[in-house]
Parts: structure tokens; sequence; C-alpha cells
């Protein structure tokens, strides 16, 4: 509230017209010195609470949009009820949550990809970026800009578009592979099937946002090593495993943990391409959250969803920092 | 010393106003949606719809405005389905945000009158019992809270038709006349489909859409749904069952399209592949307007029975116009509805110019109902439906709970027809788990 202006109209003749006959000696009236007039601000904006007030508007927003949210959703996921009359249930959410078997599923689904395309993905992407790297390419900023187009796709578009190119009887996919003589795929009405079309996606999508954070890692390593590596006799494997892997390392770390947590919260893609069917094949902990807090109304389930998530994302984080971060 | 001081008081500022916005927030949100609205009945109010349905309220809009020249209306075309997360969200936040009239189907109207008790406007209040029995019978109870007043009035209802190619059953010899049971019709499909190459009908096989329209109405055929009228879970009884079993034996005769995929359905008509439409009476329009080239080879009947003898008529589904208790013109919101959905020349202009079939009865005296369709070949279409709703279905109790049971309903039809899984085994899984995430008991 301090901070708050002052009302412009009344603020200058009151405000002005009390401290002024508050203890100014006569003659001063003229020209008050800026300092003066204002007792309240000058203790505020000193040099050492400047940058306190500067961070103040990113501390504010998260501070409403993130930790009353965050905060609130632990409170509803400790609740059952309707609407606003919500009674306390302790961990009565996370005790159900234990034996739901749609949870479970959505879980083993969401690990199943993570096991599956995150490896895939990233070293398609390495695969990439070190093809982009090379000298030998031609047109290389064009390659580079095709390889990363994809990961500007909105989310759901890519979504609606695979949904078109991977219908059985009139997608792109299955006609190209009718001209190599295999039968049409239910790439979307099979559970395995719509796993790989899930995986398919994802890896089309963020391959080469991928591969162009691998392309600065790349080109950040010192020419001077691989020219050292070559004097002393060292081929093109072995310039790879003992330059390239370990100084790619600490990029390498940061797409693992970010493609983790990204693939721990997938909701869109599969959301837009199979609604989670064929028989939850492809159901996501986030999509089933979703299913529970907007479908279904049950806000306390989705909330005790949501903190169960938020666990497993960030052990699993901790747990990749710990094994991949540099070792002291 | 003194900088000190003033971060810490900065920093006490700081929590002190985030913590005062978080309890705005709180208290904003906890704050009843009655209580946040008024009885005004005059000024500009808005009503969410979706695609056709918007446009044919556009059309009520300006008798309307003549008739009330104090009240404005607004028509939003939210879509579908965003208009559901929509008023959720809404309605979880108090009823921030929602238009004054919210237009909403059978199978949220529960869920919302139950999970958000405070949230839809009560309007017996404003004399909305008088219309009771104006409208088809089984709708009423839907629009009924827990506090026994009414929170909407009907304005759509769906009755089951049976659409089919007139022109493959002649090629076929098949006499529909002779088809009153799935059993029939499940025995004269592969003669259709040798004679014509079609296969019966289509369904969304995977279940990605979650359509579940033909399980439902095999069991409503039988007088089930997924609960009785106590609201105990039902979809293992042998109503379920059977509906389930006459699916999978159109899927192991080879009768049963898979029609998953934007468009595959449409498709599959155009190209003459599907003899027959299980379809809700919006149909009626819709074919003659999508299949124009297909005009005069279509006809209606009443559909199948699910037990030879047993009953044949079916209301698919019904939409509601509500009033959000936070809107600041309830009397307005409210007498708009009422002037859209209680007067026949209203309903019946809306119904022309968007497929919404009407629930006033008093609309079904319209000669337009007794017309001969050209595209079902002369056949006056419209009459058989609204006779089929005189027959007197029974309110199906959708309940708080009937998007978790589609779901579940939905993935043991995609094990039975994708996995070759026991109808009784995978409902019987299905109910339990209904029953362990709901909290309500099963059925005997």
């Amino acid at each position: 509230m301090a901070l708050a202006p002052p009302e412009p109209a009344r603020a200058t003749g009151t405000v002005a017209a009390t401290r002024v006959g508050a203890g100014t000696p006569p003659g001063h009236r003229a020209t008050p010195r800026p300092g003066r007039t204002r007792p309240g601000r000058r203790r505020l904006l000193t040099r050492g609470s400047v940058p306190y007030l500067l961070i103040m508007p990113a501390v504010l927003g998260f501070a409403i949009f993130k930790a009353y949210p965050i905060a609130a959703s632990f409170w509803i996921s400790l609740t059952t009820g309707n609407g606003d009359a919500r009674q306390f249930t302790g961990l009565a959410n996370y005790r159900r949550l234990m034996d739901d078997p749609l949870f479970w599923t959505a879980l083993r689904n969401t690990a199943l990809i993570l096991v599956v395309q995150v490896p895939l993905m990233l070293g398609l992407a390495l695969l990439v970026a070190l093809g982009l790297n090379s000298t030998k390419v031609w047109l290389r900023p064009l390659w580079r800009l095709g390889v990363f187009v994809p990961s500007l796709t909105g989310l759901v578009a890519a979504g609606v578009m695979f949904s078109v190119i991977l219908n059985r009887d009139a997608g792109l996919l299955n006609w190209v592979l009718s001209f190599l003589g295999i039968d049409p795929v239910n790439w979307l009405g099979s559970p395995f099937w719509a796993r790989v079309g899930v995986v398919l996606v994802i890896t089309w999508h963020y391959t080469g946002y991928n591969a162009v954070m691998y392309l600065a890692g790349l080109q950040g390593i010192p020419k001077e090593l691989y020219e050292a590596a070559m004097v002393d006799g060292a081929g093109p494997v072995r310039r790879f495993f003992s330059i390239t892997l370990p100084q790619l390392r600490p990029i390498l770390l940061l797409t693992v943990v970010l493609s983790t947590i990204g693939t721990l919260q997938l909701f869109d893609e599969p959301y837009v391409l199979t609604g989670g069917g064929p028989d939850n094949a492809t159901l996501t902990v986030t999509m089933y959250l979703y299913n529970n807090g907007f479908k279904y109304f049950d806000f306390g389930y989705a909330s005790a969803l949501a903190y169960a998530l938020a666990l497993i994302v960030s052990v699993l984080g901790i747990l990749q920092v710990r094994l991949m971060g540099e070792r002291r | 010393m003194s900088h000190q001081l003033t971060r810490r008081q900065i920093l006490h500022l700081a929590t002190a106003s985030a913590a005062g916005f978080g309890l705005a927030a709180c208290g904003s949100g906890g704050s009843g949606g009655d209580a946040a609205g008024a009885d005004g009945d005059s000024g500009k109010i808005t009503v969410w719809s979706w695609t056709s349905a918007a446009e044919a309220l556009r059309g009520v809009v300006p008798s309307f405005e003549r008739e009330n020249p104090d009240i404005k209306v607004e028509i939003q075309d939210v879509g579908e389905p965003a208009i559901w997360d929509k008023i959720t969200v809404g309605l979880a936040s108090g009823g921030k945000g929602l238009a004054d009239v919210l237009h909403i189907g059978v199978d949220y109207l529960p869920g919302y009158l139950e999970k958000f008790p405070e949230g839809i406007a009560d309007l017996s209040r404003l004399g909305a019992d008088k219309h009771k029995d104006a409208f088809v019978e089984g709708l009423w109870p839907t629009v009924i809270g827990k506090d026994r007043a009414v929170h909407a009035l009907p304005w759509e209802v769906n009755p089951l038709g049976l659409f089919y190619r007139h022109d493959f059953f002649e090629k076929a010899d098949v006499d529909p006349a002779t088809i009153t049971s799935w059993d029939d019709l499940i025995a004269a499909g592969p003669k259709i489909r040798a004679a014509t190459g079609a296969q019966l009908i289509g369904l969304d096989k995977p279940g990605t859409t979650q359509d579940m329209d033909f399980f439902q109405n095999l069991m409503q055929l039988q007088g089930a749904f997924y609960f009785d009228q106590e609201g105990k879970v039902t979809l293992a009884s042998p109503a379920a069952v059977k509906a389930l079993t006459i699916i999978k034996r159109l899927n192991d005769g080879g009768l049963l399209a898979d029609t998953a995929g934007q468009g595959t359905w449409k498709r599959l008509v155009s190209q003459g592949k599907l003899a027959t439409a299980p379809e809700a009476a919006w149909a009626v329009g819709y074919m003659a307007e999508k299949f124009p080239a297909q005009s005069g080879k279509w006809r209606v009947m009443q559909p199948p029975a699910a037990v030879p003898g047993g009953g044949r008529s079916v209301i698919v589904n019904s939409t509601y116009l509500a009033v959000s208790a936070a809107g600041k013109r309830r009397k307005a919101a409210w007498r708009f509805i009422e002037h859209a959905l209680t007067k026949p020349a209203e309903i019946n202009r809306m119904y022309s110019s968007g497929s919404v079939f009407p629930a006033l009865k008093a609309a079904y005296a319209d000669p337009m109902f007794d017309a001969p369709h050209p595209f079902y070949g002369g056949q006056r279409v419209l009459k058989s439906l609204v006779e089929s709703l005189s027959s007197g279905s029974e309110a199906t109790n959708f309940t708080s709970d009937y998007s978790r049971a589609l779901k579940l309903a939905s993935d043991a039809q995609s094990q039975v027809l994708l996995k070759g899984a026991d109808p009784a085994g995978a409902l019987k899984a299905a109910a339990a788990q209904l029953a362990q995430q709901t909290g309500r008991q099963q059925a005997a």
C-alpha cells in the first residue's frame, strides 16, 4: 500500500501544506529540497533496496500466479467435496491413487514413452547436430532451419496433422507404405501402433529443438582439442567418444532433464491424436489429471495426481543430475 | 543499519501484499454464486452455445428484443467441446466470467448441478415449474437439482431412428418391415453385404472419441443405463452385457465398420459402404445436407429392439438452457429462455434453421412435422420420430458421474472389439472400477 502513488489532485495541495508547516523555518518555503519533502521515499530508495524493488514485480507475479496456486492445490488435494464446500480428508486422495488401476496404467504408459522415446530422440538429435555441424554439408543454414521448424509448430496443430497422416484408410503414411507393398497399419486403432504413433509425433516435434542445443554445444568445443588428438593419431570415432561426448556433457544433461520433465507432462499430442485410447494405451498422467479435474469435476483427486507427478518429476530430476552431473 | 531495516520492511511489504492477493483470490472463490448474482431484468445478457444451435438462437433475438426493449441479447458461439471447459472453469471459480445463459447437454447438466450446487440459478423461484408438463416425458427429472428446484429448461431432444439404405435392402431382398429386433438385422446383415458390399453400421472401435451412443441406446432399449434410478452402478447388468454382446456379434460377423478417425464415417456413407445408421433426430436434416447425391435412397424406421419384442423407442440425448447463478441479470436471462423455449413458433423457427429437434410438445403441431421429405423418398420422417417420443420412455439417470462411466464403458467396448475380450468380464471389471472411483454401490 505504501508504494501506491499519492492521489494527484489532493495530495499536492494538502500534503505540501502540512509538510511546509511542520517545523520548517520561514523563508525555506519556495524551493524545498526533494529529499526533505519526501522522507518515506528516501528510506525506500537506497542503493541497497533498489534491486529488491526491481525484482518485486517478478516476486509478486510468482507469489500470485505460482506460489498461491501451488499451495492451494496442495490444500485441495487433502480435501473432497463439491464446489466451495470442501471437507478435509487427509491423505484419502493419495491412498485412492495407490488403488487406482488407471493411474498405474497412465504412469506405465508415461514411463514407457520416457524409456523408449527420450533416448531415441536425443540420439537422433545428436546425429542431426553432428551432420549440421559438418563443414561438408551444402546449404547448412537451410538444413538447420528445416530441422528446427517442427518445434515451432503448435502442439495441438502437430497432433491434428498427424491424426490425418496416420489415418488408417486415407492417411499419408499408409499410402506411402502401400507403394512398398506393406499392408495398411491401424496406427491409431491398435494399442501398440497408437503408442508408436505418439512416439513418432513427439520425436518429430522435439528432435530439431534438441539438435539445435547440441549444435550450440558442438560449436563451443575448442578446435585445438581435435587438432591435438589428430596429431596423436586419434580417428574420428575415438575423437567423438574422447572429446565430443565429454565436452557435450553439460548440454546432454540439460536435454535429458528437460526431455524427462517434458515427457512426464505429456498431454497435447496424445490428447489430440488418440484421446488416451485405445483402451488407455496412450493415457498419460497429465491427461488422467485433466480428465479428473475437468471431466469428472474431482478436483481433490486431480490435485493429488498433480502432487504425485511433481514428486516423480523431482525425484527423477535429482537422480539424473546426481548420476550424470559433473563428478568432483 | 538503516539499510537492513528498509530491506526487511520491503520484504515484509512484498509478503504482506502477496498474502493479501492470495486471500483476496480465496475470498472471491469462496463466495457462493447466488451471493454474487442479481435479479436484474434489463440490460445486456450474453448466451453461450455452439455451432448451428448458436445460429438458431440468433434467430430468436429480434422477436425477443421487440417484446423486451430493455434487454439486449448477445449470442456467442463458444464451440463444442470448448464450451464444457469454459463452463467448468467458470463454475469452479464461483461463476466468474460465465455468460448469463448457458447451453448445457444432458451429459454435463447433472454433474454441474451436483458438483457446483450454487453455480446454476434456481429457476423455480422465477416461475419455471409451470412448464413442467410442456416438455417430452423423461427430460424433466434432469433439470431438478438436489434442492428439488428447477435449474434449466429442455430445448433439444433426440429420439433415435434407424436410418437405412432403402435401395440396398431392396437389392438384398430384405423387407424392412420384418426387421423388429437386432437379431433380425444381424441375420439380414450378410445378405445385404453379399448384395451390396456394404457393412451394417460404423463404430469408432478404438473409442478415441468416446462416442458410446450405440452401446447406450442398446441398453436404453431395455430400460437400462450405467446407473439405476437410485444412482447405483448397473454397468455390469444383464442389459449391459446384452448390449455389448450385440456389438460383439456385429463385429465378429464382419458387419461393423471401423469409423475411427476424423471424417471416416462421412466418407464411408458417401461411398455407400454403410447400409444403416442408428442416429438421433438431428441427423434427418444433416444427412440430407451432407449426402445430397443419395437423395431418395434413405429411409428411417424405428430402431430394432435389443431383445425380441422389447421396447423400440429411445431418447439418445437432450440439451438445456440454464442461467448462471452469478449473473447480474438473472430475470432477464430467464425471460429470454422462456421466450425461446416455450413458444412453438420460436422453437420451430430454431429447428428449421439449426436442426435442433424441439423438446417442446406443442411444437409438433406444426405441419412441418407431418410433411413428406424428398431425401427420404417422400417418407414422413419427422412424424415417426415424434410418435416414438410419445410412446413414453423412462427418464435416464445420467448422474454426476456419467463422464467417468462413459470412459470406462468405452474402454470395455474397445477391449471387446480390439482384443476379443468377453463382454461380461470386461463390463464386470469396468463396473467394479466405476464403483471404486465414485464411491457408488453396485446394484445387486
